[in-house]
């Protein structure tokens, strides 16, 4: 269990807004990709931005920087993703990259024990590092790989639940669930800017009610559940109608 | 509480140049802050957390002020004429700049840096023209009111300075005066209606004059100790020279001349952050050079880059480039950019990355280059000098460029030798081509005209007959051609140019006798192309001096001649070369025997007759001359030896006759009486 630090501190810190002149609501949030080399980082990222910056984004530029812009009912979410090298050797460096984040992907190979294991170191640098409120996601990837699936998902699930994450697995290379990911994460920190004044924390979001529906849901489906969260913007029912107890604080 | 969160802010952005940070494995023990308040603590604030190094740094003032007031209550005798000492010491040190202390000069510095603001900083000038191109168009009260607070940062920045403030509370300021702007921007009435983008820009704007402007006091301050930093890092950088990109596992294949040139630009890119001010250029200079990076990358392995192999690349860049100020840089941009734009975007994306890079490279390992200790320690000192893979790599492209533009060179030979074979082949043709026709031509000439060849009475002899030497001129002309060339061989040239003499008299003869003068000037030419050059210069030489010949003639003769010889002249250039020179040579043989005057008055009557005559070709003209002059020389004898016997070749040979019939003086009354004559005769005709 992570203990909060300086609780009162963080309502403090907003999340930056910006008033359009439509008088629409744009946020800016920090992405960071963690995970060990070759989980699939940036296939990842790049098919994301292969699907929806198509127009947009020149080919020279790598996948390892980019913005998005995703539309949450009346106001913009503006996620910067920030890519990172997963290399071990680089580890030391990583926490400049998720400084002023407010979102983690926590990305793992279901195919491979390492990187799980490294996932958990990941979290535990970051826990270490950042005092701040911080969307986390963790991303099982390559189940399109299933048939040489090592980490279970009730054992992912389990793990996300002890660090506060919400627990994903998508496919990279068929696009499965990618979408939904960046869709959630732009709804926390909607609501993470929305429920500043509040005193509660916005620290973690539960997952507890997640675990029945996630363990049930082939991939396809968790894509259909992720929609749905979409639809349902109140912020009561975005983990399926359940109310979301806080966990920290 | 806003303190505490500005020093969170804050501490993040130390984080980067934490000693706990790049170091692999270090105890928990050793980060925390030396205070023992749980927090972590940094190199930057002594070992202290943020917070407990501002308690440290306000105790020490503290206590310093409390030592000066002691002390000045201790030495109150003594304040003037410390005071005094500290005056001096203050104007030595302004005739010293080099050594100047900026908390002797604080009284001093301040006008002086406010008339630099003011009047001589060209940055200004320029920061100003800029202002009026991209903004000029914006109202004046908001000029005003912009500059005001341009006005207000650089006075209160200025003060910290001269104050000996630490860079950090001079960050902090800055930082809350980009914030301070930020919100002027966003609610004043002057600025609020502005387009979001122009907002945007005149806050970048703001940053890019303040800074630019106090450049100077802000990049590698006195209180800090960056210099030394950037020597460290350029040491380090120097003794990893034999890093390559195989060690960083980067896929820059560094022999490649593409990639070797877009790493170049990378490099360049990254060289010119230390030549611009504002931190936000520094930053572009930044972003640009990671795109090239990027581009590298993509041309080395074909697809997009991913954060796995940038940040080696980048690494490998940084290594190659070894950028001047390399520490203070960094700094400078971490200090003083706007937290919002540093914090944010592909700028902050790339800057960090290239953070990234100084750290690993400051604390790169054994370990994080995957080589055994000894092996890494042993480059290190020396011990192992390979020869890196990039420079190796550059002579090598150095190798293959010069090999590539020596082939260029053979290709281009190679070319222009295929062009000469093809012109000497072409040339050799045409030479064939012209030996057939001539051979063609002489044989068909041979033919239409037979020479009976007959034997000749005696070689040197100067008096043959003419019938009888007509025969011999045909066989010594062929001699001739093959000969002429041995001028040693004066008997045999001598009979040559006798029968030269002969045999332009009695081909002329046969020529009127069978073929049409033309073709004999065409036989003529053919023939004349064959000599050797010094034949040929014989031939000018020759005919140089016939022509001074004439000339002389036209002059010392009666000037009535001098149209009439005209025609002759032509002849003359008509007449073949190879009889040139026999000319002139004969000349000089036979010059007292030769009173030529005769066959020039001669031809004198001639031409007026000719004149009514029917007009043939000069050739023939000569013919005709020559004839009647072979009738008429032993009658009249007007010897003038300054008359030219050249064009009359033919004639030396009759000249030679001449001499044996005794002088008969000049009677031109006769002569005339003949040309009436002829010219009666003609009209009768």
């Amino acid at each position: 269990m992570l203990q909060l630090t300086q609780c009162e501190v963080i309502s403090n810190i907003p999340v930056r807004v910006n008033y359009d002149l439509e008088n629409m609501k744009t946020i800016i949030g920090k992405v960071v990709i963690l995970g060990h080399q070759g989980v699939g980082k940036t296939s990842t990222c790049t098919r994301y931005v292969e699907k929806t910056f198509n127009r947009h984004i020149s080919p020279t530029i790598g996948a390892s920087f980019f913005i998005s812009r995703i539309k949450v009912l009346d106001d913009y979410v503006k996620l910067q993703i920030w890519d990172t090298a997963g290399q071990e050797r680089f580890k030391a460096m990583t926490p400049m990259f998720y400084r002023n984040a407010k979102a983690a992907f926590l990305m793992f190979d279901i195919t491979s024990e390492a990187s799980f294991n490294s996932m958990k170191n990941w979290v535990l640098e970051l826990r270490r590092n950042v005092e701040q409120p911080m969307v986390l996601c963790v991303l099982g990837n390559k189940i399109d790989l299933a048939e040489r699936r090592v980490v279970s998902r009730d054992e992912a699930l389990a793990y996300s639940k002890t660090i506060g994450a919400r627990y994903f697995e998508i496919s990279a290379m068929r696009d499965q669930g990618i979408e939904i990911v960046f869709k959630f994460v732009a709804m926390e920190l909607l609501r993470m800017s929305t429920k500043n004044s509040s005193a509660t924390s916005l620290k973690v979001y539960n997952t507890e009610n997640v675990n029945g529906v996630m363990a049930s849901s082939s991939e396809l489906e968790a894509t259909d559940i992720g929609n749905e969260e979409i639809v349902n913007m109140s912020i009561n029912s975005i983990a399926h109608g359940h109310t979301v107890p806080s966990r920290c604080c | 509480m806003p303190m505490c969160v500005l020093n969170l802010q804050r501490s993040y952005k130390y984080m980067m140049y934490a000693t706990k940070q790049p170091s692999l494995r270090i105890n928990q023990a050793d980060l925390k802050c030396k205070n023992g308040c749980g927090f972590y603590g940094n190199a930057d604030w002594n070992g202290y957390c943020s917070k407990c190094y501002r308690d440290h740094l306000g105790f020490e003032k503290q206590k310093k002020q409390g030592q000066a007031q002691l002390e000045k209550q201790k030495s109150n005798a003594f304040t003037k004429f410390e005071e005094k000492k500290k005056h001096q010491s203050d104007k030595k040190s302004k005739f010293l700049p080099l050594f100047r202390k900026p908390s002797n000069l604080k009284e001093l510095e301040k006008p002086h840096r406010n008339s630099d603001l003011k009047h001589s900083n060209p940055d200004a000038d320029k920061l100003m023209a800029e202002f009026m191109l991209t903004f000029g168009q914006l109202s004046e009260s908001l000029r005003h009111d912009f500059f005001k607070y341009i006005q207000v940062f650089i006075k209160r920045i200025q003060t910290d300075i001269n104050m000996n403030k630490p860079i950090e509370d001079v960050t902090e300021v800055a930082q809350k005066y980009y914030n301070t702007f930020n919100n002027g921007l966003n609610t004043s009435s002057t600025f609020k209606d502005l387009p979001s983008d122009v907002r945007d820009q005149l806050l970048d704007f703001f940053e890019k004059y303040v800074m630019t402007i106090l450049f100077s006091s802000l990049f590698c301050p006195n209180s800090t100790n960056d210099e030394e930093k950037d020597l460290i890092i350029q040491e380090r950088i120097r003794k990893l020279s034999w890093v390559n990109a195989h060690h960083l596992d980067c896929c820059i294949s560094e022999t490649s001349i593409e990639v070797r040139d877009l790493v170049y630009t990378a490099i360049t890119d990254l060289l010119g952050m230390d030549s611009v001010k504002a931190p936000l250029d520094k930053l572009n200079c930044v972003v640009k050079c990671c795109r090239s990076v990027m581009e590298v990358l993509q041309h080395c392995q074909g697809g997009p880059a991913s954060a796995d192999e940038f940040l080696p690349a980048l690494i490998f860049v940084v290594l190659k480039a070894n950028p001047a100020r390399l520490k203070s840089n960094i700094l400078y941009v971490t200090r003083f950019c706007n937290d919002s734009r540093l914090m944010q975007g592909e700028a902050g994306y790339y800057f960090t990355n290239l953070c990234c890079a100084v750290s690993f490279i400051e604390n790169l390992t054994a370990k994080s280059l995957n080589m055994a200790e000894e092996e890494f320690d042993a480059y290190m000192s020396g011990q192992i000098t390979c020869v890196s893979a990039w420079e190796s790599a550059l002579v090598a492209c150095e190798g293959m460029h010069q090999l590539r533009e020596n082939l260029n060179i053979l290709k281009d030979l190679s070319q222009r030798t295929t062009i000469v074979q093809e012109g000497s082949k072409m040339l050799r043709e045409d030479i064939e081509k012209f030996k057939n026709e001539l051979n063609e031509t002489v044989s068909v000439v041979m033919e239409r005209t037979p020479l009976v060849i007959k034997p000749r009475k005696s070689p040197i002899s100067l008096n043959p007959h003419h019938e009888q030497s007509g025969g011999a001129t045909d066989v010594s002309l062929r001699k001739h051609d093959f000969d002429q060339s041995e001028p040693e061989n004066l008997n045999f040239y001598h009979q040559n140019l006798e029968i030269g003499h002969l045999n332009d008299y009695t081909k002329e003869n046969l020529q009127l006798d069978i073929t049409p003068c033309t073709l004999i000037a065409e036989n003529a030419s053919t023939i004349s192309v064959e000599p050797t050059p010094e034949d040929h210069s014989h031939n000018s030489f020759g005919l140089s001096k016939i022509n001074y010949d004439i000339d002389f003639s036209d002059f010392s003769g009666e000037n009535s001649m001098v149209e009439d010889l005209t025609p002759e002249r032509i002849s003359l250039n008509v007449t073949p070369d190879p009889f040139g020179p026999l000319g002139t040579s004969s000349a000089i043989f036979q010059e007292p025997l030769v009173p030529l005057n005769t066959s020039l008055n001669v031809q004198e009557k001639t031409d007026s007759a000719k004149s009514k005559q029917q007009y043939v070709l000069p050739l023939v003209e000569k013919l005709e001359t020559t004839l009647l002059d072979e009738d008429e020389t032993d009658i009249q004898n007007l010897p003038s030896p300054m008359k030219p016997m050249s064009s009359y070749s033919g004639f030396s040979k009759q000249g030679l006759q001449i001499p044996s019939i005794p002088c008969n003086t000049g009677d031109i009354s006769y002569l005339n009486a003949h040309s009436n004559a002829s010219t009666s005769s003609k009209d009768d005709s």
